[in-house]
């Protein structure tokens, strides 16, 4: 770990690196909750179209 | 359609520009950036965490003025974006948060040192989560929306106070203090010691990620409506 800090502190442009990284880990989080929330719809449609089928 | 591809070829540029473009003493050509004393080469994360919390300010603005909107017209709509834009708020303030603290091990010693900017930035993450642990504890929908839209707006006008003036009439280390030696008297993070090329890049990077916001706020407003519509209608049928 010293080592590791050692090198971020005389290399710095892997510190401005790593802030990138964490901006794009909160937008992929972002799309991760998107996706989970349209998986929810994408299932109940298929649960209706399923439901309405059987009524036929 | 064509706002989508430019918006991939601004950000392009101003990742690649923000990355690699070198920072020297004198900047002769325009792809050069100035030394700041003490700073190096993670100067450059005024490009990325500058934007952040930019679009925390963004965020929780567009969710006031969406909670005004439900307010005089009771469409629930609005509630859902302004819940949108607060969750992107919520998200970017975590971002700039955490990209400060971790420049901050560097730049200032340690992660977390209760710099005025800390401080603000902390009250206003308590703040908004609050509003979240507020919505989801209430199971009425206009209920729900009636509260957080009013406790939306009380909660905004602390954002101006915590970031743009508590920080700047404070002494501390963050760039912009009453007490920074580039901007006397303390000011906007703009005053900081640019050359032109790094402001033009700085600027297109707060323009790329407002355009960024805008279409992640579209997409997470229009999930947010189907499912709302899809549970009335299975509720109805």
């Amino acid at each position: 770990m010293e080592g590791f800090y050692k090198f971020l502190e005389n290399n710095s442009i892997f510190i401005v690196m790593i802030i990138v990284l964490i901006v794009w880990i909160g937008i992929f989080a972002y799309l991760f909750n998107l996706d989970k929330r349209l998986k929810g719809i994408e299932k109940e449609i298929e649960k209706e179209v399923e439901e309405d089928k059987n009524e036929e | 359609m064509a706002w989508k591809i430019f918006l991939f070829i601004l950000l392009t540029f101003v990742l690649i520009a923000g990355i690699s473009f070198p920072i020297v003493e004198n900047p002769k050509v325009w792809y050069q950036f100035p030394l700041i004393p003490g700073l190096k080469e993670n100067a450059k994360i005024i490009f990325f965490h500058v934007p952040s919390a930019w679009l925390a300010v963004i965020g929780f603005l567009m969710s006031t003025i969406y909670s005004i909107k439900y307010l005089r017209k009771k469409n629930l709509d609005d509630d859902a974006k302004s819940y949108s834009a607060a969750q992107l708020g919520l998200i970017f303030c975590i971002l700039a948060t955490i990209t400060g603290a971790v420049w901050a091990k560097f730049a200032w010693g340690s992660f977390w040192s209760w710099d005025p900017r800390q401080t603000s930035i902390f009250a206003l993450l308590l703040i908004y989560g609050a509003w979240f642990a507020l919505r989801s504890s209430i199971e009425s929908e206009d209920k729900r929306a009636t509260l957080s839209a009013v406790y939306s707006i009380i909660a905004f006008v602390t954002v101006p106070f915590f970031v743009f003036i508590m920080p700047r009439i404070m002494d501390g280390l963050h760039p912009g203090s009453a007490d920074d030696k580039v901007t006397p008297g303390g000011g906007p993070i703009v005053d900081f010691r640019m050359n032109d090329s790094m402001l033009v890049i700085f600027f297109l990077s707060l323009i790329g990620f407002t355009i960024l916001y805008y279409w992640m706020w579209k997409i997470g407003y229009k999930s947010l409506l189907y499912k709302e519509k899809l549970n009335k209608k299975l509720i109805r049928g």
